[in-house]
């Protein structure tokens, strides 16, 4: 029984102990970077106010029923026809009809569901009972509407609606208009888990407004996201006494009257081009005042730790992409942490809203999902929500621009470990970009329309990754500050405004020159790929010049130099580029003595001849030692060793691995 | 009894050390036959050839890991099946040097050649003990499963937290009842070696000893797994201080120090419960299982 007792104890000790040393290795990070306050550009990057001109501003006020999962709503459009011609008609995007049934553009995908990854389990959709001028007769314009999206039947989510009169230009009216939501259970941030409830394109909406006069009107595709015109909203919103709501907008501390039970609060949000919110009786709160803006998270129970984790996120970044990408102007910013079951609400961006997600154990480990998830939303707030251009036709310039600094905001707060570090491994997010990359960056364009990819996996890698990775490759081949620098410029000039692909090329042009702006335009418009390689290594004694030569002295005869007598080598290494993108790269060659000796290609042509002369022969030779092209197809090639190749790093690690497994499945 | 199994002292190697080092050395030389088409797929992607050599898959980052990865995934795909059945086949071949220890372990005086043969006249029976315990687990596994769905539908209102601790505490028990599991094998592997029983009689001693002895069994596999675990992540929170990327062999000497400290350390708690199994048998009464 002592002899047990003993066993069992120092069983227990060493249970402890290992479960000491699981977390000390989930916590071993790497070398930290330097501070973000040191990696902060200039007072050169001192943000441009601006305000957007306005065209479609909407006061709503809608009544959430959480047990049918209804709304019932009342909408004013205030439009201002700031194009250059007149108007007959408006276009209008009734996003919820996405859900209406299985046969939508949405629902009808054959990859599934779109950006979320999930169908919706049961059916939502929006109903116009009503629409009217303001000031006019009264008369309900909705019946004279188009009944379904442009050569497409089956969908309800761009309607037209012919205007009894035209609008001039500088004209503006106003539309009244009733709806009623009936919500789906959560897909695509939109519908209610239990009694959570989020509400992402809820409301009837206009269609952006071009300068020449066109909508850019687009049915609701499952791997598209919007695009809409600055406006105002002052929202209302009606819900059970219980739930606490988060929304766009900063709440008016005004009290309202409201039904014994309920509550109703009132949110402005001025000079933004969309309105979400969330309510639910579960919600958790955390406040705080960061970089002159009140953040709120609302998150589930128990989940104190990633609240905790992207309030410490947005210390972080908000300051950062504050210097990089001017000010954020809004006094609020709006965190939600969806509850696991509604985890399709999660990842998403609106104006001075952000929806963040993971499971409660999320930060545990080396991982930085929570930070990443939350970074890259809030970055969102300036790609997509200040520079609010078209997603539907141009996403890289969102969703790739921001993944882009989303990496850069990583890897300046975590270094090489930005995605992972931890167990002795560090992932940084540049080298996933990368991987992603070059897994499917030749697939297809990076600049062409959401709707255009042929699947949403390939969205992902060549808009998300191949995008990030342009722009990280920019940086390394022309400096990480200038293209920093270009990119905030981009994002003052264009603030409040709907930048294209052409406005972004021209900034880089400006601040990059001429060689850089088209090498990017290849990697952007031309699927540009890259593929820097060597081939072989050879150097050899280099002997005088032996034979019979003619000279002013008459004809001599040189022998060639005994072996022993020769200190010189010479070779030549040809460095092969194949693809389309012209990028500059260092070769180097690696003597046997271990000197290195390095040599710059300007990218142009399809070959590079390096030659060597030197006191001891070339043994490896590597073309972008520093890996600075990351849009390398493949960097496996990118060198050569004339020596046999040890790896006793390798050797040791998998006979290590090899150990351990069979201590699993052995006797 | 007791008395009698324990290895008498004499000038040559201690027995329980000398039964760690041939386990060390055959899960070694099995360990490089496992690894060996793993590593030939990792050259073949070419990723060591630069000037840094291998170092440069342990650069902070992971760049070039990440891209040997995505240039040999055809490769590892195929490295790893090889490698996975190889550590099968390997399995059943550790089961003679196994044998062999516990022969060392019970009867030090033996010629060399007698333990060899008689590892070799075990080793059918040491299969079959093997292939009991393999399907024991299997039903443990598929109770844990069936139970896993139960918890999941009776936990449906609880809070996150509790749904997602509940399939890691049903794997925390799963592996507890695990241990019992090769607690009662190595007991029955003991009795096949130390009194030459059939497998039937070696399982009806050892679930004999669990009947009677259960804290001692288990408190002694127990201890045994604990001290190897232990051992395997004191290794890992070492080496992951040590930075490879440096082209230092020093470096790469302690981390192969360090990680065979480690698996020589978990054998050899290992032995010190075989050593422990051999002795429950011995103290059992010697009609149960003949």
């Amino acid at each position: 029984m002592r002899r047990a007792a003993q066993d069992l104890l120092i069983g227990a000790a060493f249970s402890v102990l290992s479960g000491l040393s699981l977390l000390s290795l989930s916590e071993l990070k790497s070398g930290r970077p330097q501070a973000a306050s040191q990696r902060s550009p200039s007072a050169s990057f001192a943000a441009a106010l601006q305000t957007p001109s306005k065209v479609a501003s909407y006061d709503i006020d809608a009544r959430l029923d959480t047990s049918a999962h209804r709304i019932t709503g009342h909408e004013t459009i205030h439009f201002v026809n700031r194009s250059s011609v007149q108007l007959n008609e408006l276009w209008f995007h009734l996003y919820l009809n996405a859900f209406k049934n299985d046969k939508t553009l949405f629902l009808r995908s054959p990859f599934g569901a779109g950006r979320s990854g999930d169908k919706a389990h049961e059916y939502g959709y929006v109903d116009v009972k009503k629409l009217s001028l303001v000031g006019g007769d009264g008369a309900d314009l909705w019946p004279s509407r188009d009944r379904h999206s442009p050569d497409d039947p089956d969908d309800e989510t761009d309607i037209r609606l012919p205007l009894p009169n035209p609008i001039e230009p500088g004209a503006s009216l106003s539309l009244e208009l009733t709806f009623e939501d009936q919500l789906p259970e959560i897909v695509e941030r939109m519908g209610y888990s239990g009694s959570f409830h989020f509400l992402g394109q809820w409301f009837p909406k206009l269609a952006r407004l071009e300068p020449n006069g066109s909508f850019a009107h687009f049915s609701f595709h499952a791997q598209s996201e919007f695009f809409a015109d600055f406006g105002d909203y002052d929202v209302t919103l009606d819900v059970p006494e219980a739930f606490r709501v988060g929304a766009s907008g900063r709440l008016d501390p005004e009290p309202i009257s409201h039904d014994p039970g309920r509550k109703r609060l009132r949110y402005l949000a001025p000079d933004v081009h969309d309105f979400a919110w969330t309510a639910w009786d579960k919600f958790e709160m955390r406040s705080e005042r960061i970089a002159g803006t009140d953040v709120s998270v609302l998150y589930p129970p128990h989940q104190e730790r990633n609240a905790e984790a992207e309030l410490d996120s947005v210390r972080f970044a908000l300051p950062h992409f504050n210097a990089l990408y001017g000010a954020y102007p809004y006094p609020t910013l709006t965190l939600v942490h969806p509850p696991e079951a509604a985890e399709n609400a999660g990842g998403m961006e609106y104006p001075t809203l952000i929806t963040t997600g993971g499971p409660w154990y999320a930060t545990l480990g080396g991982g930085h999902f929570i930070d990443i998830v939350t970074i890259h939303e809030l970055g969102h707030q300036w790609f997509y929500g200040l520079v609010a251009s078209n997603e539907h036709a141009s996403p890289f310039l969102d969703e790739g621009l921001n993944s882009y600094a989303e990496a850069e905001a990583m890897e300046a707060r975590y270094g090489a470990g930005a995605v992972f570090d931890g167990f002795g491994l560090s992932v940084s997010s540049s080298a996933l970009n990368r991987a992603f990359s070059a897994a499917r960056g030749a697939d297809e364009p990076i600049a062409q329309g959401a709707a255009d990819f042929a699947s949403f996996r390939n969205l992902a890698a060549i808009v998300y990754s191949r995008t990030a990775t342009v722009m990280a490759t920019m940086g390394r081949v022309y400096g990480e500050e200038r293209v920093a620098r270009a990119v905030g410029n981009y994002t003052r000039r264009f603030r409040f405004q709907h930048p294209d692909p052409s406005d972004f090329l021209a900034v880089m042009r400006d601040e990059l020159g001429a060689d850089a702006a088209s090498a990017l335009s290849t990697a952007l418009f031309a699927r540009g790929t890259v593929d820097y390689l060597v081939r072989e290594v050879v150097s050899a004694p280099e002997p005088t010049a032996a034979g019979v030569f003619d000279g002013p002295d008459g004809r001599q005869n040189k022998k060639p130099d005994p072996p022993h007598a020769i200190g010189q080598y010479a070779g030549r290494v040809v460095v092969y580029r194949h693809g389309t993108l012209e990028l500059p790269v260092d070769i180097e060659l690696t003597c046997e003595d271990g000197t290195r000796q390095r040599s710059h290609w300007d990218g142009h042509g399809f070959t590079h001849n390096v030659d060597y002369v030197g006191p001891s022969p070339v043994v490896a030779v590597s073309v972008d030692p520093e890996q600075r092209i990351l849009l390398d197809d493949d960097l496996t090639n990118n060198w050569v060793s004339s020596k046999t190749v040890r790896a006793p790093r390798n050797f040791e690690r998998g006979l290590y691995l090899a150990q351990l497994l069979l201590g699993a499945v052995g006797p | 009894m007791i008395q009698a199994v324990l290895p008498s002292k004499s000038g040559r190697l201690p027995a329980s050390a000398a039964a760690s080092s041939l386990l060390w050395v055959s899960r070694t030389l099995l360990g490089l036959l496992v690894a060996y088409p793993v590593l030939s797929a990792i050259d073949a992607t070419g990723i060591g050839n630069g000037p840094e050599r291998d170092a440069a898959l342990f650069r902070p980052g992971s760049l070039l890991l990440l891209e040997a990865v995505r240039v040999g995934l055809p490769w590892f795909d195929s490295a790893l099946k090889i490698a996975l059945l190889l550590s099968a086949l390997s399995a059943l071949v550790e089961l003679l040097p196994l044998s062999c220890a516990f022969d060392l372990l019970c009867a030090e005086e033996r010629p060399f050649g007698a333990r060899i043969s008689r590892s070799i006249q075990c080793f059918p029976r040491f299969l079959a003990l093997g292939a009991i315990a393999l399907a024991a687990q299997v039903a443990l596994l598929l109770g844990a499963s069936l139970l896993e769905e139960a918890l999941k539908a009776a936990l449906q209102t609880a809070d996150e937290r509790l749904l997602s601790i509940a399939p890691i505490a049903l794997f925390a028990l799963a592996l507890l009842a695990s241990l019992w599991l090769y607690g009662v094998l190595d007991l029955a592997r003991a009795a096949v070696v130390a009194r030459d029983l059939g497998a039937r009689g070696a399982l009806l001693r050892a679930l004999t000893l669990l009947r009677e002895q259960p804290r001692d069994v288990l408190s002694g596999s127990y201890a045994s797994a604990a001290a190897a675990a232990f051992a395997y992540l004191t290794a890992a929170w070492v080496v992951a201080k040590i930075d490879l990327a440096q082209p230092l062999g020093s470096r790469i000497a302690l981390c192969f120090a360090v990680h065979q400290g480690a698996v020589l350390f978990g054998i050899a708690w290992r032995v010190r419960w075989l050593r422990r199994a051999l002795a429950l048998n011995a103290a059992l009464r010697e009609s149960v299982g003949d």
